[in-house]
């Protein structure tokens, strides 16, 4: 746009501040309350009343928190490890092979990735109890490992289309048998695609709550949102402990999300407007 | 065959040596056939068998129960048919026709129109930012973003609480409340206000990157068309934009319709949410709540599959969108 009005010239920078207002309060109020000696005196002030760490010693310690985000830590990594390939052999199944049922199989991942979670936490939770996988980060990671597969499938699968098959030809002409090819040439190529669906699948895991919750009754067994969860029901209103123990559960995602953003924002756009 | 069979006999020149092979080559060939056939259902078959295993087969059992009384005996579970009682008694409940159906349509509805709103708004703004401007809120998104549901739900309990929050204190100040006796959390209307804050937060970011990369597809030709008509701003939105990446608008509108309909955790984590104030739930906490904090799994398998079947309508109509786009799948 060429014109410049004056609504242009004072709507614009207010739009912007309204955004980065609305988008961060929530992460500026969450930060700066962990770090507030005496949150519940701050009211609205725009500063902390102070400046301490103590609030995160208390969960580390009190809270168990360290025990709860390892926990966390172990079921994603699981979960990414598994699913990550898993969902890399069925994205290779569909975007380079024609075979019967293809376009079947490609719907019926769309829709059971709409489930609610709410429809399957009760068959689930009485099929654990009865194999015993209850308060186990085992069955934690299992369930994980099919919640992130259908999104982690559908996302490669846009990354190894963009992978021209006159590169796979290439290696067969030199000898390559499929299983090597697959090894040497596609697996390198969408590499970036891989880590980036693992990391939404990591966040995935990190973040579920209602499987978590139900699942895991045993304290020393806690995922770091169940922990959260079971923290603010014994000390709601300790804030400044309440918003430490939120921190330490959101930075880690934060930095995630904001290192593959570029990559991430355009595959998940890519794969809601072109299916 | 019989071609090779000569071939065979013939004598094979020195320098090539693939030459007496061919009989196998046909075999060969016929392999890679079958392999062709076979290898992408051997890919397949891990992801389908956990897919199968715990997504498929737990709503098949859950459909089961809905039509059972289950009861919890030592060595596990008994479920008894009761055909249709569960959802009969389930409709007969007035707490479902007062609270829980419309809390979860009327929460959808608002949190799916500001979803698209905002997100719009802002790609749209983002769209006329410069580069450095654009990194600098698109970064700030990712932040609304990725802040997970739980701690997302805890901030803004905290800017709400009462007595000390942010809101009830500033609002204090200028004399709107009383933030001694305010609490907006036992209000059905404030705390469904606070969750749809909560949600549009969390949710808005999707829409914008997702229309925003629509917006750059659309050519600028016509938009400098529609000025050259004396097309003003509000006019160019709604003739050019919006027809232009209508598919786009579809899908955020559906998909934001499939998850806003099943939102749990930021329900169930706020103060009274977890069932102490049952007319606060949604028809997925009220599942939840019925099933594993009053024990009737049938009632609770009941909801669910009431909540499965109206999202397995939406997600249809949005894989109908898909295919009507022309997408090759």
């Amino acid at each position: 746009m060429r014109r410049s009005t004056l609504a242009s010239r004072v709507g614009l920078p207010v739009a912007v501040a309204a955004l980065l207002l609305f988008t961060l309060l929530p992460v500026y109020w969450m930060i700066t309350t962990a770090l507030d000696p005496q949150a519940s005196l701050r009211g609205a002030d725009v500063l902390p009343t102070g400046w301490t760490l103590d609030n995160f010693s208390t969960v580390l310690d009190q809270g168990n928190f360290g025990r709860f985000l390892l926990n966390s830590a172990i079921v994603g990594v699981a979960t990414i490890v598994v699913s990550g390939l898993l969902a890399l052999f069925a994205a290779v199944a569909v975007a380079r092979f024609k075979f019967k049922f293809r376009t079947s199989v490609l719907i019926m991942v769309l829709i059971v990735q709409m489930v609610p979670l709410e429809a399957l936490v009760i068959p689930l939770f009485i099929q654990m109890r009865d194999y015993e996988l209850l308060n186990s980060l085992l069955g934690l990671s299992i369930v994980y490992i099919a919640l992130s597969l259908p999104f982690a499938i559908w996302t490669l699968r846009g990354f190894v289309l963009t992978v021209p098959k006159e590169v796979e030809e290439a290696a067969y002409i030199d000898g390559c048998s499929w299983w090597r090819m697959f090894r040497s040439v596609l697996l390198p190529l969408v590499a970036p695609g891989l880590v980036a669906t693992s990391v939404f699948a990591f966040i995935t895991a990190w973040n579920e709550f209602v499987f978590a919750y139900t699942f895991m009754k045993d304290s020393e067994k806690y995922s770091a949102a169940v922990g959260i969860y079971q923290f603010f029901g014994e000390h709601g209103t300790d804030w400044g402990a309440v918003m430490s123990a939120s921190t330490l559960i959101t930075i880690p995602v934060l930095i995630f999300f904001i290192i593959v953003q570029r990559r991430l924002a355009s595959g998940l756009a890519a794969g809601a407007v072109k299916g | 065959m019989t071609e090779n069979l000569v071939d065979e006999a013939a004598p094979a020149p020195v320098k090539e040596p693939a030459r007496p092979r061919r009989t196998s080559g046909e075999a060969l060939a016929r392999r890679r056939r079958l392999t062709s056939v076979t290898r992408p259902w051997l890919l397949l078959a891990p992801s389908l068998a956990v897919l199968a295993a715990l997504l498929l087969w737990p709503l098949i059992q859950v459909g089961k129960l809905s039509f059972q009384e289950y009861a919890v005996k030592f060595g596990g579970g008994v479920g008894t048919w009761v055909g249709f009682d569960n959802y009969s008694g389930l409709l007969e409940q007035s707490d479902f026709w007062k609270t829980v159906l419309p809390n979860t349509v009327l929460f959808t509805f608002a949190c799916v129109a500001l979803t698209l709103g905002v997100g719009t708004l802002v790609a749209l703004l983002l769209n006329r930012l410069g580069p450095a401007w654009k990194v600098i809120c698109s970064t700030s998104i990712m932040a609304a973003w990725a802040m997970p549901a739980i701690t997302g739900t805890y901030v803004w309990v905290w800017l709400f609480a009462a007595q000390d929050g942010l809101f009830p204190k500033a609002l204090d100040a200028v004399g709107l409340v009383d933030a001694e006796t305010a609490n907006f959390f036992t209000d059905r209307l404030s705390f469904y206000l606070i969750a749809t804050l909560n949600v549009v937060h969390h949710s808005f970011p999707f829409v914008a990157i997702t229309v925003l990369a629509g917006l750059v597809t659309i050519p600028k030709e016509l938009y400098e068309a529609a000025m050259l008509d004396g097309a003003n701003a509000w006019q160019r939105f709604w003739r050019v934009t919006v027809p232009t990446i209508k598919p786009v608008f579809t899908v955020v509108t559906i998909l934001s319709t499939i998850w806003d309909f099943k939102v749990f955790t930021q329900i169930y984590a706020m103060p009274g949410g977890n069932g102490t104030q049952p007319e606060m739930a949604n028809l997925g906490v009220f599942s939840y709540i019925q099933a594993f904090a009053k024990q009737d799994y049938g009632t609770g398998a009941a909801a669910a599959v009431m909540l499965t079947l109206v999202l397995i309508v939406i997600t249809i109509i949005y894989i109908r969108t898909l295919f009507k786009e022309g997408e090759d799948l």
